[in-house]
């Protein structure tokens, strides 16, 4: 398994932590990482907008309306007056987040966002798995030496030796 | 698996097609309207307009766009000249891209469960585009606003790929 780096994005969509662990992807200059960032932060946001909307009823609502209006509105289904609007999800179980993962042909880019906005980019080897396990050891890592150093400043780039090391160490007993 | 919808770019960055299926309303709700059933089976030819009330298909189209040319660009960028996105997932839907040596992007957008449809875009590519539109000689070379994609052929032929290849 491989993890050749990890990118941390604040929730206004600038660079905070940017680290590479392994050779594999090219090399680019701070300036270049920080509209990576920037860019990434933008396309997340649409990917989250354009998903496909499937409409409840396209053809009931508009030819039975005049017949089944006294039918209680299904319950779980947001339901509103004018027929444009009713909409679902394909899952409707869970919320539409924004791009989650994405494969190439070279690398698989796996995107964590936290519940305040923080995204964890991590850039793996496209063929392993358990991505979900590196990614919940960064966080907690994150959560223990970041979050709780109080010399941190929030939305600031990442500057502690604490993290680095104990990053460093986790990710390279697992190899 | 549910295809949701296509597009095509050409490399002026123009969407020449779109497509969008939309899948036949939830059973609770067909129940209570028997007699439409067969309305509903034609809904999915039709170019849905109900549920997009506030942004149309063209600005979706524009949206898709900007996505995978940013993250082609980015991937190109961190993996080298010769990559090329496959697909991203998020929550609740895939998008698959496939770009020609000539620049011309296809793009699908599937539910979650599909598999990677990379080989299927390029079918459609050699399969259909080039068949019905690349060697149709009353064809355009250019295609601004979709003229000469937008014949009975291609559209049929994709039509059935979609719906018997697919699912």
């Amino acid at each position: 398994m491989t993890v050749f780096s990890l990118i941390i994005i604040n929730k206004a969509g600038g660079l905070v932590y940017q680290r590479e662990f392994q050779p594999g992807l090219r090399k680019l200059s701070t300036n270049d990482y920080l509209v990576l960032a920037g860019t990434f932060h933008g396309v997340h946001a649409i990917t989250r907008s354009i998903t496909p909307k499937l409409p409840l009823s396209t053809a009931s609502t508009a030819a039975t309306t005049p017949t089944s209006s006294n039918m209680p509105p299904t319950p779980g289904i947001p339901n509103s007056f004018t027929p444009g609007s009713a909409f679902t999800f394909p899952n409707p179980g869970t919320p539409a987040t924004g791009l989650e993962c994405l494969e190439t042909d070279k690398f698989r880019l796996t995107c964590f966002q936290t519940l305040t906005g923080t995204k964890f980019l991590l850039f793996t080897d496209p063929i392993m798995g358990n991505i979900d396990v590196v990614m919940k050891k960064v966080y907690e890592l994150y959560a223990d030496y970041v979050m709780k150093n109080p010399f941190y400043q929030l939305e600031m780039p990442v500057r502690c030796e604490a993290f680095d090391r104990h990053l460093g160490g986790w990710l390279r007993g697992r190899t | 698996m549910v295809v949701y919808s296509f597009y095509i770019f050409d490399r002026h960055a123009e969407c020449i097609y779109n497509r969008r299926w939309v899948p036949r309303p939830s059973s609770m709700i067909g129940k209570s309207s028997r007699p439409t059933s067969e309305t509903s089976t034609t809904t999915n030819t039709l170019p849905p307009v109900l549920g997009h009330s506030a942004r149309t298909t063209d600005d979706d189209a524009k949206l898709i766009f900007g996505t995978v040319f940013s993250l082609r660009n980015m991937v190109r960028k961190l993996g080298g000249e010769d990559d090329s996105f496959v697909t991203y997932r998020t929550s609740q839907y895939k998008l698959h891209y496939y770009e020609t040596p000539t620049n011309i992007k296809f793009v699908m957008l599937t539910d979650l469960k599909s598999p990677s449809m990379r080989v299927a875009l390029q079918q459609i590519y050699i399969n259909l585009y080039v068949e019905y539109v690349v060697k149709n000689p009353l064809s355009p070379v250019e295609h601004p606003g979709g003229v000469g994609v937008n014949n009975e052929l291609f559209e049929e032929s994709l039509e059935q790929f979609v719906t018997r290849v697919l699912s």
